[in-house]
Order: structure tokens, then C-alpha cells, then sequence
């Protein structure tokens, strides 16, 4: 593994990021009315009765930490993308970096895009609900890392797909990431799911880390449990997305559908 | 004999289609080659299978004795690819792209930008230097994409159509380009061009491609003698199947 060509895919996509005003949409402009809509929706429950005044941290917490989710796979997966929308794939299939290499550079991409989205989000909460994320404690800690890791192993799949399907497959980059707000109880237990949906939204190992969130904003104890749970199935989901991208590179190789993106 | 790329009987099927059939191709250090054959002969098939883009149903590649795909890392560092139909990444600057490539290649920053002017200046396109990569014309891409194929110094450039839809004007820098590199610092170049006038100035070794099998190699001069005909280009048009009356030739 070679530092210096992981730094330089870090640098390849902070230029671009910085000559692309629309990717400051997904960074800042959209999590900020996310912050908007949530924030107020959860003010007006609380406003109507006192038992619901737990709303408004649910939500915001909830919206905030699934933005860690969502920034790290849209960092890696659009991160991706450009080099197919720019058709500089074979260009950089044909330089010695390894794959392993430049999806470490995403992935370090996506930590700068998340600390400034993070940035923004936590500062709109503040000042327009005055909710601050550091009241989940030092479970924050831990559950953001899983999240990270969930994010990539996403981005992993949705890159898998574009290998082997070709451009029509970005929508998942930005669709992907809702199926799992749905089905994870970003908002609520999923208790509150249907029926028929709840048995694969308890495989999700995002599902066991929003409910420790809970745990915790309602006064729980540091939910070991659900963290737990959540690593080990974000851990799970990481070597099978692994596997699948690894899969879809051979058959990208062997297929030589390279022709499609040049 | 030191090969800087060796391939041994590479086979590649589409489905039902055979594609490539057993190719032989090696370049020595130093060396110009030309790839030839008509549109669907397995040229760029071949070509991708090389730098390890396609992976071979059968057969194998060995870039400065590091064999594909496991050495392909250590084998890409000596390679520099140039394709007159890529472009350079959008909404970089000429000079950040070509810094980035030199990255990508294991270059440290200051010796990436060091190279990056130096060669900027010797290919004459210093000022292309802060154009945005995509407001520059084919011609400037493809000088600018042997500046960033050469940044590294490899010892093997491989160039698909590296003059396709250039002028003639331009089309001589590129060659001017490509004979300086290749005499001042023994760069091995393997060339697939349609231009056969082109051809026989840049290289002194042709692989003529038919049906995805080799069916020539040599020198220029001893390809034409084989098929009887009196430049590469009637070569050309035989093995693509083209008959011509002499007038037409």
C-alpha cells in the first residue's frame, strides 16, 4: 500500500470538489433543510403534548447520524462516478495504483466531506433548535465509527453495481441510502415498521445502532449491546460487500465492459 | 533478449465471438512497434489486455518481467499509455492533472510538479499549463497526454491511434514528440495507428493483426516484400480484404 497514491486520490477529488458547486448540494444544501425538516417536525409533536417532547432529539439525532451514513457512501460511491462521468477510467486503470489504494483514498475523501458536512449540520441544529449532538455522550463515539464503516461497505456495493451494470446503476448511490433510513428506525424503534419489512430491518446493523442512540438520549446506559451488535454486522456487511466488488472487478476485467466507460 | 513486455498466446472470446486467438507479441527495451490490423482484428482488445484492462481467457503478460495481473502494480510503473480518443479529467487544470497522474505513477509532489514543467516545456505546450483539461482541442489533449505518459519515465510507451482526427501539423509534433522520447531515453514504444504513412516513419517493427491472430512481423520493408505489395498500406488493404485497382492505389 502505497501512502503517497492515497493521498493523491484524496487530492484528485478535493480539486474536483472545489471546481463543482453542485457538490456542495449533497454536502451542505440538503443535509441543512434534512436538519430543517426534521428539527421542525419533531418541535411541532412536541409542542402538542408533553410526552412526545423526546421528539425533536430523536429526529435530530437521528437525521444527523444517519448523515454520517449517508456522506461516506456518497463520497465514495460519487467519488467514483467522476472518474466515469470524466470516462478517466482506463487512465487511471492503467497507472500502477492498486484498487486497494484508491479505495483507501475514497474513503479518506469521504472523512473530509463528512467532517464539513458535520460541521454544517451540527451548527444549523444548534442554532436553530438548539440541540447538540454531543448530548448522546461518548456512545457517539462509537456508533459514528460503525456508521463510517456501514457507509463504505454501501459505497462498496453501489461501485460493485457500476462495474458490472454500468452507468443506469448510479441511482443507487443516492437511492441505496434511503432503503436503509427506511428500514433502519432512524427516527423510531421498527417496532413501528410493518410486519412484513421488520425481519430484514433486523438484520440491518445500522438498526441496532439507532436504537442505542435512544438508549442513550433517553438516559440509558451506554448501550455495549447494540454497539456490539452493530459492529459485528457492520463488519459482516463490510466483507461481503468486499467480496462483491472484488467479483464485479473480475468480471468488469474479464467482460472488458472498461470500453463502456471510454 | 530483454523484454520490456512479453505476451505469450493470449486468447479472448466474447461470448460466441473469437476476439483474440493466440497472439505472440514481445518489445524489446528501445523498440518502436506498431500494432496494425483492421477495425475488429482485436487490435485494442490486445492492446487492454496488455495493461491489464481485459484479463486474457487464456495466455500470458509480463511487463518488465512482472507478471499480470499480480505484478500489474509494479509493471504499470513502467508503462505510460497515451489514447488520441481519452480525455483528461474534467475540471482539473492541465498542470493539477498532470500532477495527480505523476501521484498516481508513485511520484512525490515536488518531483510530480518538478516533472510535470519540465516536460510541459519540452513537448512546447508550457502554455497549456493552467487550461481547464476540458477546453483543450484533440490535438492539445494528446501532447498533453504524452506529457503525462512520460512523466515517469517508463520504459514502454503504448500509444492507441495517438494521431486519430489530428492535423498534420499537429500530427508531426506528436511523432517529432514520440521519436525524442523514444531516442533520448531508450523508451520502448508499442503504437497502433491506421495511418501507414505514419507507421513507417515512427517504427521499425510492424505486427499486422487479421481475425485476432498474428499474421506479420518485421521490419516495415520485409512485411511488404512478404505480401508482394508495394507500401504498408496495400498490405493493409489486402488483410482488411479491400481489393483496389492500381489507379485507386
Amino acid at each position: 500500500m502505497s501512502w503517497l497514491r492515497v493521498k493523491t486520490v484524496v487530492r484528485r477529488h478535493y480539486l474536483v470538489l472545489w471546481r463543482s458547486p453542485n457538490r456542495w448540494f449533497d454536502i451542505v444544501v440538503w443535509p441543512l433543510f434534512d436538519v430543517l425538516l426534521f428539527g421542525s417536525l419533531g418541535a411541532f409533536v412536541a409542542q402538542e403534548n408533553d410526552a412526545s417532547r423526546a421528539a425533536a432529539p430523536y429526529l435530530l439525532a437521528g437525521i444527523m447520524l444517519f448523515h454520517v451514513l449517508f456522506q461516506c457512501q456518497i463520497s465514495v460511491a460519487t467519488g467514483f462516478l467522476e472518474e466515469t462521468w470524466s470516462r478517466n477510467l482506463l487512465n487511471i486503470m492503467t497507472t500502477p495504483i492498486t484498487e486497494m489504494e484508491y479505495a483507501a483514498g475514497l474513503a479518506v475523501y469521504a472523512l473530509v466531506k463528512l467532517a464539513m458536512a458535520m460541521a454544517a449540520i451540527s451548527l444549523a441544529a444548534l442554532v436553530f433548535f438548539g440541540f447538540d449532538l454531543s448530548a448522546v455522550g461518548w456512545a457517539l463515539v462509537p456508533i459514528v465509527g460503525v456508521l463510517l464503516v456501514v457507509g463504505w461497505a454501501l459505497a462498496l456495493v453501489v461501485i460493485g453495481m457500476v462495474l458490472r451494470f454500468g452507468q443506469s446503476a448510479e441511482i443507487l448511490a443516492w437511492g441505496l441510502n434511503f432503503v436503509v433510513m427506511a428500514l433502519s428506525g432512524v427516527f423510531s424503534p421498527i417496532s413501528a415498521l410493518p410486519g412484513a419489512v421488520q425481519p430484514v430491518a433486523k438484520l440491518l446493523p445500522t438498526t441496532a445502532l439507532f436504537r442505542g442512540m435512544r438508549t442513550v438520549l433517553d438516559g440509558g446506559a451506554m448501550p455495549w449491546g447494540d454497539i456490539g451488535a452493530g459492529a459485528v454486522g457492520a463488519a459482516i456487511l463490510c466483507a461481503l460487500s468486499y467480496a462483491f466488488v472484488v467479483y464485479m472487478l473480475r468480471t468488469f476485467r474479464r467482460r472488458g465492459y472498461v470500453t463502456r466507460f471510454s | 533478449m530483454g523484454y520490456v513486455l512479453e505476451a505469450r498466446g493470449l486468447v479472448k472470446r466474447f461470448k460466441s465471438v473469437v476476439a483474440v486467438d493466440g497472439v505472440d507479441l514481445t518489445v524489446s527495451a528501445g523498440e518502436r512497434v506498431a500494432l496494425l490490423g483492421p477495425n475488429g482484428a482485436g487490435k485494442t482488445t490486445t492492446l487492454l489486455m496488455l495493461l491489464g484492462a481485459i484479463t486474457p481467457d487464456e495466455g500470458t503478460v509480463d511487463i518488465d518481467g512482472h507478471r499480470l495481473p499480480r505484478g500489474r502494480s509494479r509493471g504499470m510503473s513502467e508503462v505510460g499509455f497515451v489514447a488520441g480518443y481519452l480525455p483528461l479529467p474534467d475540471r482539473l487544470r492541465v498542470r493539477e492533472a498532470l500532477s495527480i497522474f505523476g501521484g498516481l505513477c508513485g511520484m512525490r509532489r515536488a518531483d510530480a510538479d518538478r516533472a510535470v514543467a519540465l516536460n510541459l516545456e519540452r513537448f512546447a505546450v508550457a502554455h497549456l499549463a493552467d487550461r481547464m483539461c476540458m477546453d483543450l482541442s484533440s490535438g492539445q489533449r494528446t501532447l498533453i497526454g504524452i506529457v503525462k505518459a512520460v512523466l515517469h519515465q517508463p520504459r514502454l510507451l503504448v500509444l492507441d491511434e495517438p494521431t486519430a482526427s489530428l492535423d498534420p501539423d499537429v500530427a508531426f509534433r506528436v511523432r517529432s514528440a514520440l521519436l525524442e522520447v523514444s531516442g533520448n531515453e531508450g523508451t520502448a514504444l508499442l503504437v497502433t495507428s491506421h495511418n501507414m504513412v505514419e507507421v513507417e516513419r515512427l517504427c521499425e517493427r510492424v505486427v499486422f493483426i487479421a481475425k485476432g491472430r498474428v499474421v506479420a512481423d518485421g521490419p516495415p520493408a520485409d512485411v511488404v516484400a512478404q505480401y508482394g505489395h508495394e507500401d504498408l498500406e496495400a498490405v493493409f488493404m489486402h488483410l482488411a480484404g479491400t481489393r483496389l485497382n492500381e489507379a485507386d492505389i
